[in-house]
């Protein structure tokens, strides 16, 4: 080996990884999770601080798209890992193993560079046809540099002679009366704590939000959703016990708790929110894991900054969670995020009692509502008009906070884009 | 204190500061990952060796000399800052109103993030620029207050005879409320920790979000540079410079600086991002009449 090459070693020795997750992919997601923390790495908010795209499940074809447009642009030395959503614990060690040996491999980096050299940045011009045939999907992607122009689709902002080829932004009035220019922002669906498969159609002045469009891209996953998982099988008439339905509705309303504590900028809370998570899900005794979680619940409850900044974001009245037939944890606590955080500790404080119970498993309220319903459609169905007029960084909070799952809409209706993924 | 006026700087001095600051640096990049991150001393390194050998991402479009003037500016503003920060009895330049070049190298971060922010021709960036133009409305007139408060207790503007007004009595006693004020606008200065909106992960990282390889490299080592600064500064001000029993004075003004930077360090664990929607109303409502309240009961206490 080379001083090259174990200089590179060195240097991705820590897995620094975008991790993109195609619905229907939570438990690849999990190991994915699990196994960068064991190796001291994370994953990292944005393709340009990464040296490894992980792309858990099968993506459909939009989500492909986006995909393909993060790859691009991924700076060298890169190295992309797929795993399916079958993936075993194993198979992500061996996929990062794969993935760290590519990084450190200098013949095959400098010749992926020099491939790439002159095909120049992306541009509007170079967008493939089938772009165009989605009208509502602009490109699908969260990637930035491609949003503050992400109006391709439309079209009807295009101005002659506009510079670089690019169309600039309109102007529309604001709420104050006043005319600012107009972005259209797709966030999602390659975006770092973000529901997988959700893509919101922003249309953005500064970073307010003056209209929202909810869609899904699909996945071609097989299987039970992840989270859902032993009450769907207890419904087939398998033995489950409250027990381990319980462990599961804990870690899945961790994995929330995680995500939001992330979008919310605590980092320190939200990896500890996921070592839990994972130990639950690793099938840990309850006794050694109650008093840290107890431990976790309080510190994340008790933090008065955190109150502070969740309070009267993402307000849902009891009128609205009418309207669109809102269910699980959401529908019980009718407030604002603070108010569904504290909602979800409780839960996971509720469910850590019931860890050992053997009964067989009878109920059919699942951790993100009725098992077989799909409280993720009322969740998309409300967003848009929940978003309307809150800032950017409001509306990812009031994402996070209701983390809708969409597995089983983006996979058992079929794909939006109306194609079998690839 | 420092030699008499017109003395000039040693050599070695304008060597060695790029030196102590880079040292600095690296150890708070190192307290950082052995708190928060983990991967102790050599995590830094790693890191380091991965962006220096990492591609430029390229955008379309970009404005790039406005881009990279944003990010060199930040080291650059950094190392400028400590030039006039005593470390013993003097500093590298002594302008005499020290205490205001140091707040004026510190503002140029509101450029840095603009121009980083503007220049790549992204979204997400540009919202982070945003973010950083309303996180130094809400933290820029309580933390110029506070220097003014530090300056009014020593009747001076001059780092070093601000350090040597604190004789037995430290400003951070008397002066409670200028400090803690001091120690929330270095963290909002550095966008770090709970001030990190600008670059938060909730906008893909904000204005580093399209920052790869050697930018990204010289953008968080010059925030880095920055808070161990503004914690160098932190020691005359209000810590009593380098004044301390036993050990020279550049010991303890060493040992009081990492004091600081631990406690700012260590910070980011605690709590989540404050947004500047939110923290607006408390800076203006709170922080600027403590400050102004504190100047006033500082003044009292000179004048008499």
């Amino acid at each position: 080996m080379g001083l090259r090459a174990r200089l590179l070693r060195f240097a991705h020795a820590r897995p620094r990884a975008f991790v993109i997750t195609a619905p229907g992919s939570t438990r690849t997601r999990l190991f994915v999770e699990a196994e960068l923390r064991r190796r001291g790495g994370r994953p990292v908010a944005s393709p340009a601080a990464a040296a490894m795209l992980v792309v858990c499940g099968r993506p459909g074809a939009d989500l492909m798209a986006a995909v393909h447009t993060v790859w691009e642009d991924m700076p060298g030395p890169r190295s992309l890992v797929r795993l399916d959503e079958t993936a075993s614990a194993d198979d992500v060690a061996a996929g990062l193993d794969l993935a760290a040996r590519e990084l450190a491999d200098v013949d095959a980096q400098w010749a992926d560079a020099r491939a790439r050299r002159d095909r120049g940045p992306w541009s509007p011009a170079g967008e493939d046809d089938h772009m165009f045939g989605s009208a509502h999907h602009h490109s699908a992607s969260s990637e930035p540099d491609h949003n503050d122009h992400g109006d391709h689709g439309g079209g009807h902002e295009h101005h002659m002679g506009a510079p670089m080829g690019l169309p600039m932004a309109g102007r529309a009035p604001d709420r104050d009366g006043l005319k600012l220019d107009v972005l259209h922002i797709p966030l999602g669906p390659a975006l770092s704590d973000w529901p997988a498969g959700l893509v919101l159609d922003l249309t953005l002045q500064g970073d307010v939000i003056q209209a929202a469009e909810a869609l899904t891209t699909g996945g071609s996953a097989t299987g039970p959703p992840f989270w859902e998982e032993p009450w769907l099988r207890a419904a087939a008439g398998e033995p489950v016990t409250t027990g381990e339905a319980e462990r599961r509705r804990a870690a899945c309303h961790l994995d929330s708790v995680g995500r939001l504590l992330a979008v919310a900028g605590w980092d320190n809370a939200a990896d500890q929110a996921r070592v839990l998570r994972d130990r639950l899900i690793s099938g840990e005794p309850g006794r050694d894991l109650a008093p840290r979680i107890t431990g976790f619940t309080r510190r994340a409850g008790r933090s008065r900054v955190l109150r502070w900044m969740l309070r009267d974001v993402g307000v849902i009245d009891p009128e609205l969670a009418e309207r669109h037939q809102l269910t699980g944890p959401p529908a019980r606590r009718l407030a604002d995020a603070s108010a569904r955080l504290s909602g979800w500790l409780d839960e996971v404080g509720a469910a850590m009692e019931r860890l050992d119970d053997p009964a067989p498993l009878r109920e059919t309220e699942g951790p993100r509502g009725p098992v077989g319903g799909r409280p993720g459609a009322a969740v998309l169905a409300l967003l848009p008009g929940l978003l309307d007029g809150a800032e950017l960084a409001a509306a990812r909070l009031t994402v996070a906070s209701l983390d809708p799952g969409l597995d089983q809409i983006a996979v058992l209706s079929g794909t939006t884009d109306g194609r079998p993924g690839g | 204190m420092g030699g008499p006026v017109g003395d000039p700087t040693p050599v070695w001095a304008v060597v060695a500061l790029p030196l102590v600051l880079a040292a600095l640096t690296y150890s708070a990049a190192a307290m950082d990952s052995a708190f928060h991150s983990g991967g102790g001393f050599v995590a830094p390194l790693r890191e380091g060796v991965r962006l220096v050998v990492q591609q430029r991402r390229r955008t379309l479009a970009p404005d790039a000399l406005l881009a990279r003037i944003g990010v060199i500016s930040l080291p650059a503003a950094a190392l400028l800052a400590a030039t006039v920060i005593p470390l013993d009895g003097g500093s590298v330049w002594e302008p005499p109103v020290s205490v205001v070049w140091f707040n004026a190298m510190e503002v140029v971060a509101w450029g840095s993030l603009w121009l980083a922010g503007w220049g790549v021709n992204s979204a997400f960036p540009l919202i982070g620029g945003y973010r950083f133009v309303a996180q130094g409305l809400a933290y820029e007139l309580p933390h110029m207050f506070a220097l003014i408060t530090a300056g009014l207790g020593a009747g001076s503007l001059d780092l070093t005879e601000v350090a040597a007004a604190q004789d037995g009595l430290w400003f951070a006693v008397w002066m409670p409320v200028a400090f803690a004020v001091y120690l929330l606008s270095a963290v909002a200065m550095t966008f770090w920790g709970p001030m990190s909106h600008p670059v938060a992960d909730d906008a893909a990282g904000g204005v580093a979000a399209e920052l790869s390889g050697p930018d990204r490299l010289l953008f968080f080592a010059g925030r880095l540079a920055l808070l161990t600064v503004a914690a160098a500064a932190a020691v005359p001000l209000f810590l009593g410079g380098g004044a301390g029993p036993w050990l020279p004075g550049w010991a303890w003004s060493l040992i009081k600086t990492y004091a600081v930077l631990a406690l700012l360090v260590w910070v980011r664990g605690g709590f989540p991002v404050l947004r500047m929607d939110r923290f607006m109303t408390a800076a203006w409502m709170v922080l600027i009449p403590a400050t102004l309240l504190q100047a006033l009961v500082v003044g009292i206490v000179v004048v008499n």
